[in-house]
């Protein structure tokens, strides 16, 4: 079930360039909140934005009600958000779409996450680790001041956890993309027989096109996390939609997450 | 007790509020938001007889104050809005519009056959998307094509016939009067406002079929302007829409002249939004002494 919550800004903190981490008090979103979600959010200080933004949630505590949003500033609603402070009120429709769905069973998974699209793939790695699997993690970002997620991985600190990170200008870990790393790792899990049994990635489109079409290649349950320009974000306006193999689909119910099967890439 | 009843042209409503095609689907996303049975009615996405696909994305594009779309008016079909919703509608005890689309003259008459023996309760024929290359807008900027359309819908059906108009006009009562000449019940305005958005550092449009239609509060003063006119001009109720997004903007509407109204690109900013303007609207009459909605209407001092 959605809902449309009043949330409280907590704190609204610059993380690196353009970059910001958003905590917001939203007590039944951060209860009912599942991995890949989003939440559709009110630039309520400016009404001339009459269009909400959807946002994913990157981590969720439902004992202390609060969520993260990290967001990228790319325009005038991100801008607007960057003004906000404590105690600053809006909206928010959540939990809104389909999240990441892995196999019930999956062993042994990969997540590749391209500059914020780290981000909503936090919780499902979390959730992975606890169900016993072991989690490689790729995060790729321009520059090393951009890889904002990074250190927060890294304070999982749960067993089977291994998180790598490239920079396109080297500054941080191997210079590259984050699909050269994802690359390696899969070509090297199949020589070793320790296969991968599921791959997930967010990010530029791009770059989820080239995680999936190696996911493809060696045969590996894949899903992505797909943006679309969104209106209603409930299913209603067709703004969203994707071309699947099933014809049109909207993102922002039927996704945000999909299959890679149901998609003609 | 505030008498909130309108008569829009044989459609009875418990509330002048109904929702704008194309914004609300039929109901069913908004269940967890708005009980549908509270509207006046609710106005579903214009339907053709066999779906149409829609065009390529991006879609939207927000403007200031406002939003351009270019959906394109896909949809199943009608024989998916039969099996699906229109039954749970039924069931929610909605009253029900339905807005229909053709390509051609004979498919809006095919659509209303289709939909005879339905639960809807009243049809508004979209002569006014301008968004698709046939049928639509093309035809409603035409008088003589306008009461072709209209009159072959009144040939069809009994129920209330609501006629949606388009703004992109130069002089919007022309087309009014050829509506009501040819059979309309009721006159439904406006439609979105074509215009366009550029990306000045792509140098790219914002929508893939460059130009969409333009809704929401920046559209408001066009909107009132031509009810006003077409409420002068005609005698039949007006069902008017176009940037209202709470009740003072719903009741400027009715003392223009409209009957009832729609709440359209509200609901994307606010899922509750049309129920909180009927709501609103009750509100507004016991402060301001008003017994009966229907005042409103026209009631505009100048
Ligand atoms: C399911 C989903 C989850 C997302 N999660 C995040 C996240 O966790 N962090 C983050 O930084 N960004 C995320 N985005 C992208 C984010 O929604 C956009 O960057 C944001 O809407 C831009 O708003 P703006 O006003 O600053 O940009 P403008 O370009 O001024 O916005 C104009 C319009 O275009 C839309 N728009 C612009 N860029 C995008 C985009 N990439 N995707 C969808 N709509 C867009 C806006 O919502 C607005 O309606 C997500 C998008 C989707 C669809
Ligand atoms: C996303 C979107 C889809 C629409 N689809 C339809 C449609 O299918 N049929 C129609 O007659 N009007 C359609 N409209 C126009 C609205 O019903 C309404 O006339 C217009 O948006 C003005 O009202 P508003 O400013 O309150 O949104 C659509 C508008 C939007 C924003
Ligand atoms: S944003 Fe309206 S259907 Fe997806």
């Amino acid at each position: 079930m959605l809902f449309d919550e009043i949330a409280t800004v907590v704190a609204n903190q610059k993380l690196g360039p353009g970059l910001y981490l958003m905590t917001l008090k939203a007590p039944r979103c951060a209860l009912e909140v599942q991995p890949g979600q989003f939440v559709h959010m009110m630039i309520s200080t400016n009404p001339s934005h009459v269009l909400r933004r959807p946002f994913s949630v990157y981590a969720a505590d439902a004992r202390t009600e609060l969520i993260d949003v990290l967001y990228q500033v790319v325009g005038g609603g991100t801008f607007e958000m960057t003004k906000w402070q404590e105690g600053t009120r809006t909206a928010i429709v959540a939990p809104v779409g389909r999240g990441w769905k892995p196999p019930y069973n999956a062993r042994r998974a990969l997540l590749v996450g391209g500059g914020v699209g780290a981000a909503p793939l936090y919780m499902l790695c979390d959730q992975l680790l606890d169900k016993g699997a072991d989690v490689d993690v790729v995060l790729g970002a321009a520059t090393g001041e951009c890889l904002v997620c990074l250190d927060r991985y890294f304070d999982l600190r749960k067993p089977g956890l291994r998180v790598l990170h490239t920079t396109d200008d080297g500054s941080a870990g191997a210079e590259g993309f984050c699909t050269d790393l994802a690359e390696d790792a899969l070509a090297l899990a199949a020589r070793t027989g320790k296969r991968y049994d599921y791959v997930a990635a967010c990010g530029p489109e791009p770059m989820m096109r080239i995680a999936a079409g190696l996911a493809k290649l060696y045969g590996i349950p894949c899903e992505v996390s797909l943006e679309r320009r969104m209106a209603c974000g409930i299913g209603a306006c067709l703004s969203c939609v994707v071309d699947t193999v099933d014809g049109k689909k909207r993102a922002c119910v039927d996704g945000p997450v999909f299959d890679i099967r149901e998609l003609p890439w | 007790m505030v008498n909130m009843n309108v008569n829009l042209g044989g459609l009875f409503m418990k509330n002048p509020v109904t929702t704008a095609s194309g914004t609300f689907a039929a109901g069913m996303e908004f269940a967890d938001f708005v009980n549908v049975g509270d509207l006046g009615a609710v106005t579903t996405k214009g339907v053709s007889l066999h779906g149409w696909e829609g065009n390529e994305s991006p879609r939207i594009a927000e403007t200031p104050s406002g939003m351009l779309n270019s959906i394109g008016l896909q949809n199943p079909g009608v024989e998916h809005l039969k099996d699906v919703e229109l039954p749970w509608l039924a069931e929610q005890g909605a009253r029900i519009i339905v807005n229909v689309s053709g390509h051609s003259i004979e498919e809006y008459r095919e659509v209303i056959y289709a939909l005879e023996d339905t639960p809807a309760d009243a049809y508004e024929v979209n002569v006014s998307c301008p968004n698709v290359d046939a049928g639509g807008m093309t035809m409603g900027c035409d008088p003589t094509m306008v009461a072709k359309v209209v009159g072959t819908c009144r040939s069809a059906t009994l129920k209330p016939l609501i006629v949606k108009l388009t703004p992109n006009v130069t002089d919007i009562t022309e087309i009014a009067k050829a509506a009501v000449d040819a059979g309309a019940d009721a006159l439904s305005l406006i439609n979105t406002l074509l215009g366009m958005a550029i990306d000045a550092h792509t140098r790219r449009p914002k929508l893939a079929r460059v130009v969409g239609g333009l809704s929401g509060p920046a559209v408001k003063p066009v909107a009132l302007r031509m009810v006003w006119e077409c409420y002068k001009a005609t005698s039949v109720p007006i069902l008017g829409m176009g940037g209202i997004a709470n009740a003072d903007d719903a009741v400027e509407f009715m003392l223009a002249g409209a009957t009832a109204v729609a709440v359209g690109t509200a609901n994307f900013t606010n899922p509750h939004a049309s129920i909180q303007v009927a709501r609103g609207i009750e509100r507004y009459c016991r402060e301001q002494g008003v017994e009966d909605v229907n005042e409103l209407i026209g009631g505009l001092v100048c």
